[in-house]
């Protein structure tokens, strides 16, 4: 986040310094001084409607009238709240409002509070109830800015003006999230039925609103998961060089600004509505890009609606060298198209195309595809042979693993460079992440049970650039309690991008930011509003580690699971070759002299690849048996039976298993 | 593209080879009057008599003088026809003027006052004291033809700027003109335009220009004219806003009550574009320029700026606070300067003439600060109690009674001025005492009424000032968006308390109330309607307190005209007893025998003043 510039006002007289951009209620609030409001909302955009928040200011000289809830203080000024035409004005304010709707308690409070009692404006238009609807517009704003919908707008004009839905009948459309009826100060807006019937929905909403409201005013500056979707990773992570570029050689490159979320934003999303899996969904990071005209395939010619990109897949083209979102884009389709997977696709090939520069396999064996980095044309035409099942499509569609058989097998290709080069741990492809510089993140995806993503586990940030996993111990702790509480998502089919993609403005405050607790607790109230069941860290964690061994011992089962299974490729770890050394050289020289404590003055490249990877593949393996004893497992990885037995799930069948692989 | 000098060349000779042209007007009022069959009817009379080679027939767009359209022009001469039909009246003009060479006399003006008649229109009052710049061009060029744009000079504003100008030159001389806005606020034109450049430079985005053409004002039609009768001048003054500020798509945000200005202007869109004038690369520079057109949704308010860009983005037409600016932020977030159409119709002049030449006009030094005064001309639309009603444009700082007495030809029926009421729906009355006031934007807020977009009402002793407050009240109640509470809720409060007045129901207090509630929905309100709201009744209270007092404590109307407030009776002096009033009564409240004098029940008289109106000897009085 950009922090602002500071401004000079002076309130009520005292002198303070303010962010520019303050709304100048916000300012004044924090004196802690009484504005009377009606049509603001903390959680919502400020609409500048009641007109009681009026305040007197002096700015370049000259004094005015504005509302302080939606004015942005951009240069200084002077401020009174409670001048004499302030206070004025505001009796006449609510002296319409008492008129209008005389028993209202929100209106009774505010009339008060502005020495209000009697109205001459009691007539014809005055509303008894006491839950009429005072037009603050809360509801409007609520079902457009948490809900993303626009179910609920105003109607008529001038006196008329009402809250209504599309021609005056219920919309199917509503969501019925009630949002609308939480933010309604007066009761005009009831929900008549909890649907699903939870124990206590008051519980679910009081947490799931706190959701909306930080989505709505804390994602714009924090993620902007609603505006470019997960896309917004790709600048983030090429910024901390963390992008893989050409098969994670690198991690940023000069031309990301041809597929960052800028470009995507400016040239490719159109949908002008919220997209999410399911309706409702606040966050609503899916993006879409109609109309795209294909180059190439079964479809070429046709326009069509491209579900993407997301991060991976933009990442991915980058990693195969592929700077050009059009080329992104018509990946993108394909592969959802052919049900593909456009990490697996993007990282094999990224393989593929560093093997092809590398002359371990020439167009002989990708039958004539010049398969340099960055030939979308190319990747495009494989990955048509890969759904058609022709050619060398055939092959690479088998994923890196098996390539890396073949290539042995029949052309004698260099099988110790295809191992530290081909980015798959237990046969899977390594998501679209460089983590070069993050042990925990290493251990993070070569730990991972199903294989190298990073969906139980995402500590680079914590690791390297928030720098709060120092030690051994730290990264044990984090690969014990991520995997868990990630997995726990599993459990209960939770979506995870409202946990820590947007968090709460105090997070940091918090003694433990990086589990940002009052997001854990949120999802701990919406269980216990669902199902009355009360859930605090230490349950979670039992009931995901009883589904975390198991998936453990039947990895097992199934061939894998041991320490051999945990490993990464030594790209992942640190610089393989010469030129990936050399681009960051500083760093690693830096590494080997104040960390290894070797002087790399004097020494060859391959001298000090040598000594830097002697140095990290320890440290990964050290990492490796830590994390191992602070999940119960012995050192080749398996859960003991004792750990089995302790969380209840010792069963004869499960007890062989790990007996028999016991390390 | 062809040359600007040759196509003019060519356009003005084809003009002059004609003996002569018949201009005849064809603008909404004298097209509703019968204008078209006007033209058809010379067009034929010309075919018959093998005339056409001779005589040109030309439409052109409103000459102002809408009230006694349809009219005709026959140029070079300049005689100027009027109330022209097409029977009779176009053989004669024919016959008698084009091939006899005399005039037309019985189809001339004549001054209602001593009846004399003017044979052409820089005889006639109306029209010698007014001094037409935006207007530069009505009633003497086609609009519906580009060439006859081109033929008086047009685009070479444009021309001369992309060939040999920069964007803050322009700017400069925008500023140092001094024009002010002609859509109501009167804010400086170039200073706008710099803080959009600015902002669009600082931003790195590419601004927008639009055109407000919304003229929600009741009674005024000084933008539809300029487009009906010189949408180029429109075009063009858009450019040379779009070539400073850099942007590159305009829009025309029409009212769709204006279907004849939308077709003219869309035939001049489409007849530039055809030219090049509009489209990529004019006139062979980097300079790409489109503009489109926007149907309005149909609402006063869509007239003020946020509004207007809500609207043309597809949402409710209600406008936002404007503490980040349109030029800052506007149309779909961009930064976005929005003038009005006779804004936009003077700038080709300013560039062309030179900003000196348009400070001179007007009041205040305007060369080194823009607020200094007003600069340039005004068009103003005259109605009410007046003789000539019409379009006039006269140069900021003439005074109302010249605009009144000189050119307005005075009130009908030797009656008594007794207000004007100017800038529209929320504008103010102004009495009889301020009629040598200077008409510019800084004297009329100072007399509690404004400028506006130019709407002049005359008013004479018969109108009631508690009446036309409520009238205006009323508009705005109803034209009220209802975003913001002090609007929403004071209008229909303060419309409440005049109609109780009117009615006789006025107490002790509702002044203080009236004068309390106004001020603060002028103070709080969201927007400028609300914000200028008060005025109506504030400027008649301030000006005709003593007509307020009289409906409050003394139930009396003095202009005669609340009804309930007001009785007729039958003078016995002046009764002859000729019946005429008893027959029209609606109501059967007026019995009397023939030649004797007659009387009205009051009980039965419903008020509609018909005897009033009708009785030839003045015997019905109201009191
Ligand atoms: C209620 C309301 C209605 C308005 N209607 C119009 C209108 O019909 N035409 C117009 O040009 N300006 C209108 N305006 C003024 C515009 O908001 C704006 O100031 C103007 O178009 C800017 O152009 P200018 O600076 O060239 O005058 C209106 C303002 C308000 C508050
Ligand atoms: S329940 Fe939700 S979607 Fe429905 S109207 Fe209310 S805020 Fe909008
Ligand atoms: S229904 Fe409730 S929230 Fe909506 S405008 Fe009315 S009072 Fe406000
Ligand atoms: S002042 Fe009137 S028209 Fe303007 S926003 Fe408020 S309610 Fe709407
Ligand atoms: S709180 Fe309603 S206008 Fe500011
Ligand atoms: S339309 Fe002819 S004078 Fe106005």
């Amino acid at each position: 986040m950009i922090m602002a510039d500071k401004i000079s006002i002076v309130i009520n007289g005292k002198p303070r310094e303010i962010p520019e951009g303050t709304f100048l209620l916000d300012a004044v609030r924090k004196e802690g001084i009484t504005v009377p409001t009606l049509c603001h909302h903390k959680d919502l955009m400020p609409s500048g409607t009641c007109r009681l928040c009026i305040c007197e200011i002096e700015v370049r000289g000259k004094k005015k009238l504005v509302t302080a809830c939606n004015y942005p203080v951009r240069e200084p000024l002077e401020v009174w709240t409670d001048s004499e035409t302030v206070t004025r004005h505001r009796r006449i304010l609510a002296e319409m409002y008492l008129g209008r709707w005389p028993n209202v308690r929100a209106v009774r409070e505010i009339a008060g509070l502005c020495g209000v009692s009697e109205s001459r404006f009691k007539g014809r238009y005055t509303e008894e109830d006491p839950q009429s609807c005072i037009l603050c517009g809360h509801c409007v704003r609520a079902c457009r800015e948490f809900a993303l919908e626009r179910i609920l707008d105003f109607a008529g004009r001038g006196i008329h003006r009402h809250i209504a839905m599309p021609f005056n009948e219920v919309d199917p459309h509503c969501i019925g999230c009630t949002s609308c009826a939480y933010v309604c100060p007066t009761g005009a807006i009831q929900i008549v039925d909890d649907l699903n019937q939870p124990v206590d929905p008051q519980m679910i909403r009081d947490h799931g609103m706190k959701v909306n409201a930080e989505m709505a005013n804390l994602d714009p500056v924090q993620c902007r998961m609603r505006e470019v979707g997960t896309a917004n990773i790709v600048d983030v992570m090429n910024q901390y060089d963390l992008l893989p570029v050409k098969n994670y050689k690198y991690g940023s490159h000069p031309e990301v600004w041809k597929i960052d979320s800028k470009m995507l934003k400016a040239k490719y999303f159109t949908q002008n509505m919220p997209d999410g899996c399911w309706k409702g969904c606040s966050m609503a990071c899916a993006k879409t890009i109609d109309d795209f005209e294909l180059r190439t395939g079964p479809y070429k010619g046709q326009k069509v609606c491209v579900d993407g990109p997301e991060y991976e897949t933009a990442a991915g083209g980058s990693n195969m060298g592929c700077f050009d979102a059009d080329f992104i884009a018509e990946f993108n389709f394909y592969c959802d198209t052919y049900g593909i997977d456009t990490i697996s696709a993007a990282t094999t090939i990224a393989f593929v195309m560093e093997c092809f520069e590398n002359g371990v396999i020439d167009t002989g064996v990708t039958g004539g595809l010049e398969l340099n980095f960055g030939s979308g044309d190319e990747v495009l035409e494989l990955l048509h042979q890969m759904a058609r099942g022709e050619g060398f499509g055939v092959d690479v569609g088998q994923g890196i693993r098996w390539l890396k058989d073949k290539w042995e097998n029949e052309y004698g290709a260099d099988r110790k460079f295809m191992d530290d080069i081909g980015m798959e741990t237990k046969g899977l492809e390594v998501s679209e992440y460089v983590t070069k510089e993050s042990l925990a993140q290493q251990c993070g995806y070569g730990m991972a049970i199903k294989g190298p993503q990073h969906d139980e586990a995402w500590l680079i940030f914590m690791d390297m650039v928030n720098n709060e996993l120092p030690t051994y111990e730290h990264k044990a702790e984090a690969l014990h309690y991520f995997p868990l509480w990630r997995t726990w998502f599993g459990l209960y089919g939770l979506c995870k991008l409202c946990w820590n993609d947007v968090v709460p403005a105090d997070n940091k405050m918090t003694s433990e930011p990086q589990k940002v607790p009052d997001h854990v607790n949120n999802y701990f109230k919406f269980v216990e509003g669902m199902t009355g069941i009360k859930l605090d860290e230490q349950k979670m964690l039992d009931q995901s580690a009883r589904v975390y061994n198991l998936q453990r011992v039947m990895s097992r089962m199934l061939g894998y699971g041991t320490r051999r299974d945990d490993y990464m490729p030594y790209r992942a770890l640190g610089p393989v070759t010469a030129e990936e050394y050399e681009s960051r050289q500083d760093r690693y020289d830096k590494q080997l002299r104040e960390i290894v404590g070797v002087d790399p003055e004097g020494r060859s490249t391959s001298e000090k690849i040598k000594i830097l990877r002697d140095y990290r593949e320890d440290q990964y393996d050290k990492t490796v048996s830590v994390v191992y004893r602070r999940r119960g497992w012995d050192d080749n990885g398996v859960p003991t039976v004792e750990r089995l037995k302790e969380l209840g799930i010792d069963l004869p069948e499960l007890v062989a298993i790990v007996e028999k692989n016991r390390g | 593209m062809q040359d600007l000098e040759t196509i003019s060349r060519e356009v003005n000779r084809d003009l002059r080879a004609y003996k002569a042209t018949l201009m005849v007007c064809t603008g909404t009022g004298c097209i509703s009057a019968g204008a078209f069959n006007v033209r058809d009817a010379l067009n034929r009379i010309l075919k018959e008599k093998s005339l056409e080679s001779d005589y040109l027939v030309i439409g052109t767009g409103c000459n102002g003088f809408c009230a006694v359209g349809p009219i005709v022009v026959v140029q070079p001469e300049g005689i100027f026809y009027q109330k022209v039909k097409a029977k009779g009246d176009v053989e004669e003009i024919v016959e008698k003027h084009l091939q006899k060479g005399s005039v037309v006399e019985r189809l001339l003006y004549r001054d209602p006052a001593t009846g004399q008649r003017f044979q052409t229109m820089a005889d006639i009052g109306f029209f010698s004291k007014q001094r037409p710049i935006a207007l530069r061009n009505k009633g003497i060029i086609d609009p519906e033809n580009i060439e006859h744009y081109i033929g008086r000079g047009g685009y070479r504003a444009i021309r001369g700027i992309l060939e040999s100008g920069s964007p803050d030159e322009v700017i400069e001389s925008v500023i140092k003109s001094g024009i002010r806005g002609r859509g109501g606020g009167g804010f400086p034109a170039g200073i706008k335009w710099r803080s959009a450049r600015e902002a669009a430079l600082q931003r790195r985005e590419i601004p927008y220009v639009v055109c407000n053409a919304d003229e929600g004002d009741p009674g005024a039609f000084m933008d539809r004219s300029i487009i009906e009768a010189d949408p180029h001048s429109v075009i063009e003054g858009m450019m040379i806003g779009a070539f400073s500020v850099g942007a590159n798509e305009g829009f025309v945000y029409v009212r769709k009550e204006y279907p004849l200005a939308m077709a003219r202007l869309g035939k001049a869109i489409r007849q530039a574009r055809e030219r090049g004038l509009l489209g990529k690369n004019i006139f062979e520079t980097e300079f790409s320029f489109d503009i489109h057109i926007h149907r309005g949704a149909g609402a006063f308010v869509c007239g003020e700026s946020t509004a207007l860009m809500a609207s043309m983005s597809g949402k409710a037409g209600e406008p936002r606070a404007k503490y980040v600016h349109n030029v800052e932020y506007g149309y779909r977030d961009k930064p976005t300067v929005l003038n009005n159409v006779e804004t936009w119709a003077n700038i080709p002049v300013i560039i062309e003439k030179g900003s000196d030449w348009f400070a001179s006009i007007g009041t205040g030094n305007v060369r080194e600060n823009p607020w200094g005064g007003s600069s340039g001309t005004k068009v103003f639309s005259l109605v009410g109690a007046i003789n000539n009603t019409g379009l006039v444009e006269v140069p900021m700082g003439v005074t109302l009674r010249e605009i009144i007495y000189e050119i307005g030809g005075g009130i009908p029926g030797g009656r008594r001025f007794k207000a004007v009421q100017t800038g529209g729906p929320s504008g103010g009355c102004i009495p009889v005492e301020k009629l040598d006031m200077p008409v510019d934007f800084d004297s009329l807020t100072e007399a509690g009424s404004m400028m506006g977009s130019g709407g002049m009402i005359v008013m004479d002793d018969r109108t009631c000032m508690v009446d036309v407050a409520k009238y205006f009240t009323g508009f705005l109640m109803d034209e009220s968006c209802g975003k913001c509470t002090p609007c929403r809720e004071g209008l229909p409060a303060l419309y409440e308390t005049l109609d109780r007045i009117c009615n006789g129901q006025g107490k002790e207090g509702d002044i203080e109330f009236l004068e309390e509630v106004s001020e603060t929905v002028s103070a709080t309100s969201l927007c400028q309607l609300g914000g200028t709201a008060g005025n109506p009744i504030l400027s008649t209270i301030r000006y005709f307190r003593d007509e307020y007092h009289a409906h409050i404590r003394d139930k009396r109307c003095p202009a005669g005209h609340c009804k309930a407030l007001i009785t007729y009776s039958i003078n016995h002096e002046k009764c002859t007893g000729c019946t005429l009033c008893a027959l029209k009564c609606p109501s059967g409240a007026i019995t009397g025998e023939k030649k004797q004098t007659h009387r009205i029940d009051p009980l039965k008289c419903i008020k509609c003043g018909i005897c009033f109106e009708v009785c030839n000897f003045d015997a019905v009085e109201v009191k």
